[in-house]
């Protein structure tokens, strides 16, 4: 955890440089940063073109505020911040919705691709698409609030105060949505084991 | 401990223990729990396999030209001004906060020695009066005269 905390305060210190005109530390954030932005936001819509879209627009105003940064919270729950707010209006506007369209007819294509497929492995590629298709699913239909703090909790493996920080809410209030949406989950997922 | 089931806090902990919080008091609590409790065990089981799942969703790769779009959009929206100030900007910013405070405390004195310089002296009142009538009973006067001169001119006029 002492580790972590160093960590963070490097990523404040790094923005704090780039405040000061550093670029190097911008790219030096960036080259951190960029993968769990993109996954963040790619599980959050559930596309990658619009994901790496977001993941554009995230960083960009990051460096466009970075006059006004101060470091009074970790950079990470600043830069998530951003991300989730972005995902949660690019699903609102439905700009999402007309993308998942293309991305269905997509794996549709894939999965007509491996059944022609006549190599020994295409039926288990097949197994796993399918299964794969589940949990997008099952998470795709979290509501949106809950979506972004098992992501957060999960995979960025955010504590429930930093969650909190992000999502604008009171810790017990995160641990309600995660406890809703991994019943949820639980309720959907489960015949997986 | 009691069984977590049917407790929303104790489920949360159930929860807590499987996303990997092992290291803790109510964990300890929970796993001798677990030892006698066949339900309890079937949902941890159960719980496990949703974060193995989640586990299997890897998500794509960043594409290759991520960085180099990036920047041509900074290039191209951060102005041109916004990098030709950005070197002051942190001066500008610390000097900000003082330097409006100045300029209200400087306008609202400004503003104070304005009206006390010209604020009107005040006339005696018994000295004004009669002036300001007699003025007044004149302007009527003369009023009345031009109406009565213009009716005459009028009725000329008509004849």
């Amino acid at each position: 955890m002492g580790g972590l905390a160093a960590t963070l305060d490097y990523d404040a210190e790094l923005m704090v440089r780039v405040k000061e005109g550093d670029g190097a530390s911008f790219t030096v954030l960036l080259e951190k940063h960029r993968s769990p932005v993109i996954h963040f936001l790619y599980r959050m819509v559930q596309n990658q073109a619009v994901a790496e879209e977001l993941a554009q627009e995230v960083f960009l105003r990051v460096y466009r505020s970075r006059g006004t940064y101060e470091p009074t919270a970790k950079f990470t729950t600043w830069l998530f911040r951003i991300a989730t707010h972005l995902a949660l209006n690019s699903l609102r506007d439905g700009r999402n919705e007309r993308l998942q369209e293309r991305l269905d007819a997509d794996s549709g294509e894939s999965a007509s691709r491996q059944l022609s497929d006549s190599r020994p492995s295409a039926e288990a590629a097949m197994v796993k698409e399918v299964r794969m298709e589940e949990i997008r699913q099952a998470v795709a239909g979290l509501p949106e609030k809950q979506r972004a703090a098992v992501l957060m909790h999960k995979y960025q493996e955010m504590e429930y105060s930093q969650i909190s920080k992000i999502l604008n809410c009171s810790e017990s209030a995160v641990k309600s949505l995660l406890f809703r949406a991994y019943e949820t989950l639980r309720a959907r997922l489960a015949h997986m084991a | 401990m009691s069984c977590p089931i049917g407790s929303h806090e104790q489920l949360e902990l159930l929860q807590a223990y499987c996303a990997g919080e092992r290291n803790t008091p109510d964990a300890s609590a929970l796993e001798k729990h677990l030892e006698v409790c066949a339900a309890c065990r079937e949902l941890v089981a159960s719980q496990q396999a949703v974060w193995s799942a989640l586990d299997e969703w890897k998500a794509p790769a960043a594409s290759a030209d991520f960085d180099r779009r990036l920047f041509a959009r900074i290039e191209r929206e951060v102005s041109l001004w916004d990098r030709l100030l950005q070197p002051f900007r942190p001066l500008w910013v610390r000097l900000a906060v003082p330097l409006a405070a100045a300029g209200c405390v400087a306008i609202m004195v400004g503003i104070m020695l304005d009206r006390r310089s010209v604020q009107p002296q005040p006339v005696p009142a018994e000295l004004a009066q009669p002036e300001q009538i007699e003025h007044a009973l004149d302007d009527m006067q003369m009023l009345n005269d031009f109406n009565a001169a213009t009716r005459a001119d009028r009725a000329n006029a008509k004849m």
